[in-house]
């Protein structure tokens, strides 16, 4: 299960490597961004340009989609990240409360794993650390590369390789993430991305047929839009996760009179 | 294409439904000298308590699920001391005074309620003294209670008699006192769950800001037994200890339908029971244990 992991711990230099493309946005997702706005400009021909945008469009629509559910159900079943489960762990069978085998977990030697480590063991358990399952990075990344694909072969094998291959191995090398927790989000992704796409271009093609012209004839407007877009995606989303928290911060202090 | 779809979409709503993990639940010890056991579910006849209280043997709970006030021991089982005839709507949370004399709090109904030694209930002071939203509840050294409400920002005196004074007023700036409880030294310890701040006020009556995490803290109930002040925190999940000049220490993080962890109690030999409202429109709940681990070598 754990396999991956069994290669971390062993090496400093390798180890800070895995850390900085998980910790850096731009080395773990700028590749994937970029890959997005050269597949959002690169077609050879208007029809060709227009067609990859559709494309994309829907990607993205699929990819909100994908992490709300990955979100969903990381909340609703309830696994904890490996390294978690290295703990001394009780569920709930029947009416006991039984120890659960512990998980046999390598930390990283980079400083920033050593010191989560070290919160772990005095208790520090971030509430996201509790619903690892599915991998929301998988999800999100499979999505985003496979609708890249779509538009552009080249382009999306490089995204999907730079996703598998550096963001998901970091993830699991990491012990962040098992094997299973990836490919259940990749699962998610591939399913909703066929379900989006397919129902999009069915029954919303007219919408779609406009967006994407209205892509082409403002062409300043969406290039900035998709600026904000990829570089977005290239940071996970966590932008507009802080903006909506904020949104959420404000109805309970302003709107609620519950300001402290 | 259409037919694939079709095959998708049946593989994950057969994906998602089949998601009966959610009904699972889990403790992880962060402090592994600590043990956990489920030492009642509702078979015992509770409904979904949220205040318990370990006094003199006996486990009380204020049943906010059952809309109840109960008693448990071992030789007895569950005794329903006052219910939802009497008047009362959502008990929140309990104090016992040395004469047994049982008070709590109701954040629906409002007020502060008692259920005397000689098994008389009464309302000691309602809505119509202003008690609104009673949560937190402490018996304070003078013989009065003091009663946070949720909805007008503030902690009540009241008397046995039911007169009913400003203890802290808005000014103090506490917006939920959710839970409250006296230390050693006379000390009142505050839990604000709105503003996820932990309080204490001196005896001269300043107030400190002593644990202030906003990130991840977020009082629920307080318990302060042998020098050290035990917290739940139903946002985060956990059950903490403080003790003071000390950092906070995790003893435990719950999942799953144990998550919900809202009272604290210690017992006698020093064992911590932690009520959890695992669903309380449905009226499920549970209590955990969470005992040393030496402690059941020294029993055996």
């Amino acid at each position: 299960m754990l396999l991956i992991n069994s290669v971390a711990g062993r090496s400093w230099l390798f180890d800070s490597t895995v850390a900085f493309f998980l910790d850096n946005d731009l080395a773990k997702a700028g590749v994937i961004g970029g890959c997005f706005l050269a597949a959002w400009y690169g077609g050879k021909s208007a029809a060709s340009t227009t067609t990859r945008r559709k494309i994309l469009i829907t990607t993205l629509l699929a990819a909100v989609c994908v992490i709300t559910t990955t979100k969903v159900l990381s909340k609703t079943i309830f696994l904890p990240r490996p390294e978690i489960q290295s703990q001394k762990i009780y569920r709930l069978e029947g009416d006991q409360l039984v120890e659960m085998k512990r998980m046999p977990v390598r930390v990283m030697l980079d400083e920033t794993s050593q010191k989560d480590y070290r919160a772990l063991l005095s208790g520090e358990i971030e509430t996201n650390d509790l619903g690892s399952f599915p991998s929301d990075h998988a999800g999100f990344f499979i999505a985003i590369s496979l609708g890249i694909w779509l538009a552009s072969r080249r382009l999306g094998l490089l995204a999907l390789g730079w996703s598998v291959f550096v963001i998901m191995a970091a993830k699991m090398i990491s012990g962040q993430h098992t094997p299973l927790d990836v490919a259940a989000g990749a699962t998610v992704a591939i399913a909703e991305l066929a379900v989006v796409q397919y129902v999009v271009r069915r029954k919303l093609g007219g919408w779609l047929d406009k967006l994407s012209g209205l892509t082409i004839r403002y062409s300043a407007m969406s290039s900035a839009i998709v600026f904000l877009i990829a570089f977005e995606v290239s940071s996970t989303m966590i932008h507009i996760r802080a903006f909506l928290g904020l949104l959420v911060a404000m109805r309970r202090h302003v709107l609620l009179g519950m300001g402290s | 294409m259409k037919k694939f779809s079709v095959i998708i979409i049946v593989i994950a709503c057969a994906f998602l439904t089949s998601c009966g993990i959610q009904k699972e639940g889990l403790v992880i010890m962060t402090d592994h000298s600590y043990k956990a056991t489920l030492f009642a579910t509702n078979k015992i006849g509770f409904g979904s308590p949220d205040g318990l209280l370990w006094h003199k043997g006996k486990l009380y709970f204020a049943d906010e699920g059952g809309v109840a006030l109960e008693s448990w021991t071992r030789n007895e089982g569950l005794k329903k001391l006052v219910d939802g005839g009497f008047g009362c709507e959502s008990p929140e949370d309990l104090v016992i005074d040395d004469h047994d004399n049982i008070f709590f709090t109701d954040d629906d109904a409002g007020g502060l309620w008692e259920f005397a030694a000689d098994g008389k209930p009464r309302l000691i002071a309602g809505k119509d003294k202003g008690l609104i939203s009673t949560e937190g509840i402490a018996l304070s050294p003078d013989g009065s209670l003091l009663v946070g409400d949720g909805e007008q920002h503030k902690v009540f005196r009241v008397t046995r008699d039911g007169q009913v004074s400003d203890f802290l007023g808005k000014d103090y700036g506490i917006t939920k006192p959710e839970s409250m409880v006296f230390d050693d030294h006379g000390n009142l310890y505050i839990a604000d769950n709105e503003d996820n701040v932990l309080y204490l006020l001196d005896a001269s009556r300043k107030l400190h800001r002593i644990i202030d995490r906003n990130d991840a803290f977020s009082p629920e109930t307080i318990y302060f037994a042998k020098g050290s002040l035990y917290i739940t925190d139903s946002h985060n999940h956990k059950l903490f200890v403080y003790t003071p000049g000390e950092e906070l220490k995790t003893i435990a993080a719950f999942g799953g339908q144990l998550k919900n962890v809202q009272g604290v109690t210690v017992d006698d030999q020093g064992n911590i029971f932690l009520s959890v409202q695992s669903d309380l429109k449905h009226k499920i709940g549970n209590v955990i244990e969470i005992s040393k681990e030496e402690t059941q070598v020294a029993r055996k």
